[in-house]
């Protein structure tokens, strides 16, 4: 497992080295839906879905902690 | 005339001061502008203020307080304000207060036999400690909802959060602290954060830190909480005048050898539950079009993980019922409505738990109308759960791009946790057992759509709040066990003009 996330690690390193977009090249990536966080209305959906369901985190949003929930 | 001489004076002398304050402010800005060539950029310009709220249903009939069997009804309304202030041009305050009033009939069953209120007691509990309920009249069922004292309650919360950006907006430092209640839970919240962009912004990462110090106030299953209180005597208490059934539907003679007794005389003995969370992202841009992150947490948590309302019934171990004999047959079927199985146990399960949640979006601009939102995250954790997620967002734009719809779609899939059994198969000889459906190999899906009204000039106005968007948001939910819920949401946000 520690392999794969080194191996990720070093994959998404390399994207850093792809073309580099000017800030005047980001209308496009700063419109809000382009956004790569969750948006404030949705965080209730994220809350119940962490009780229902065994999984959590990576999303921004709870991990655990701080609720009765899984 | 003295008086006026005196009033000429201090007037002259006020007037010297604030002459004074003003140069030296001007001289000051000079200087601070000579000295600081550079515009920065407010953080955030004004004050905003955020309007939330979700209305959530859900029905199902696994519910884990009576055991995995039962009516799991519950309805959730959460109003929530959001109130972010910039300090100065670097640092910005977010105060985040909620609270969440739900009723529910899965924990009103915390004690089904109640039909007149708990709380009508000397206490606020479901332990029902001075009424006497008279031989035939007990009824329950986990098919009914009662009206316990838990089956409505309200969950708070306040979170407060700070963040300082640098003078080249490439560093972020952030922390926040928080607490929330609800009447058996208790949660102290703390964390910090840091963000670092590079590569002229195009590349990011972020390490984030979070600890919870949560109690729980342990709420039993009645039957079990009143044994215990009544000194593991069926002649004292809330049992002394009720008739205990067995299988065959006879009552049971309490001072035989064959008596409903529960499988452990301790219930929770470690209130704490403790999470503490580590969580990096790394975000790229890919062109002008593309651009994607990654999350990767890691969490352990400690304590009583096992939540003390959640009902067990073992295999092997003899089955005893209060309400109508007649019923006991049909105990499983919604059509029960007037007898209750009494528990062996509550739910047990590791005072450990490691979480290992990986996530990765990736967001494509397709064109001036339509973006494509994507998720993807696989979740494993030492109590056997592997997990899927994978959700897609169409945003598309029209009117001008006044409107916006949101069309979605969510999978998720789960194996189950090594503990978790249906209602009746666990073994009294595990060492940890649950049925909680929640902790079972599940799938769901959920279909979404949402609609946003943008105004970025704030043109209405409410007081000195402009309306700047709104949100509406619908989600359908279905899990493959029959659980259903659907949830409408909404957020208003204001600029404070």
């Amino acid at each position: 497992m520690i392999k794969k996330i080194i191996v990720s690690i070093l994959i998404m390193s390399c994207f850093s080295s792809c073309m580099v977009v000017k800030e005047y090249e980001k209308i496009n990536l700063n419109d809000p839906d382009m956004k790569l966080s969750s948006t404030l209305v949705k965080r209730f959906e994220t809350n119940f879905q962490v009780y229902r369901e065994g999984a959590s985190g990576a999303n921004g949003g709870k991990t655990g902690g701080g609720c009765g929930c899984n | 005339m003295e008086e006026k001489r005196v009033e000429a004076v201090v007037v002259t002398s006020m007037k010297k001061i604030i002459s004074i304050v003003l140069l030296g402010y001007l001289s000051l800005g000079f200087c601070y502008a000579q000295t600081n060539n550079t515009y920065k950029k407010k953080v955030l310009e004004t004050a905003e203020v955020d309007f939330l709220m979700s209305y959530y249903t859900q029905d199902g009939k696994h519910a884990s307080v009576t055991g995995g069997i039962g009516n799991e009804k519950l309805t959730d309304i959460t109003p929530t304000i959001i109130v972010t202030l910039p300090l100065n041009v670097d640092d910005v305050l977010t105060i985040d207060a909620g609270i969440s009033a739900y009723t529910s009939a899965s924990s009103s069953n915390l004690d089904p036999f109640d039909a007149s209120g708990a709380s009508n007691g000397e206490d606020d509990d479901d332990d029902d400690d001075n009424r006497r309920y008279l031989a035939g009249e007990t009824k329950g069922s986990p098919w009914v909802e009662s009206s316990g004292a838990s089956q409505q309650d309200v969950w708070t919360s306040v979170n407060v959060s700070y963040s300082h950006s640098s003078d080249d907006r490439n560093n972020i430092w952030s922390g926040h602290v928080g607490f929330a209640s609800e009447f058996d839970y208790t949660s102290v919240g703390f964390g910090g954060g840091f963000v670092k962009m590079f590569n002229e912004k195009n590349t990011e990462v972020g390490i984030k830190g979070q600890v919870y110090l949560d109690s729980w106030s342990p709420r039993y299953p009645t039957e079990l909480d009143s044994y215990l209180e009544a000194g593991q005597n069926l002649n004292n208490g809330f049992f002394a005048d009720i008739d205990i059934l067995d299988q065959a539907g006879n009552i049971i003679d309490k001072n035989g050898a064959n008596v409903w007794s529960p499988l452990n005389s301790t219930l929770i003995n470690d209130k704490s539950r403790n999470s503490y969370s580590v969580s990096l992202s790394f975000s790229q841009i890919l062109s002008k079009n593309a651009q994607f992150s990654v999350f990767f947490d890691l969490v352990q948590q400690k304590g009583w993980l096992a939540n003390p309302m959640q009902r067990i019934y073992f295999a092997d171990r003899a089955n005893y019922y209060v309400g109508n004999e007649a019923s006991i047959n049909n105990y499983t079927s919604p059509t029960n409505t007037d007898v209750f199985q009494l528990s062996d146990d509550i739910e047990r399960l590791p005072s450990t738990r490691f979480k290992i949640p990986i996530g990765v979006r990736l967001n494509y601009f397709l064109n001036e109308d339509v973006s494509v939102k994507t998720y993807y995250r696989y979740y494993f954790d030492d109590w056997g759960i592997r997990s899927h997620t994978a959700s897609i967002e169409l945003p598309i734009k029209f009117a001008l791009g006044k409107f916006t719809v949101y069309p979605n779609y969510r999978f998720y899939n789960q194996s189950a946790a090594d503990y978790f059994a249906p209602f009746e198969t666990h073994l009294s000889s595990s060492e940890f057992y649950t049925s909680d459906y929640d902790l079972s190999k599940s799938e769901s899906h959920q279909y979404g759509l949402g609609v946003k009204y943008t105004d970025i000039f704030t043109k209405l106005k409410i007081f000195k709040l402009g309306l700047k968007s709104l949100d509406l948001r619908y989600a359908y939910y279905k899990r493959n066990d029959g659980l259903q819920s659907n949830i409408f949401s909404t957020a208003i946000k204001f600029i404070l003009d």
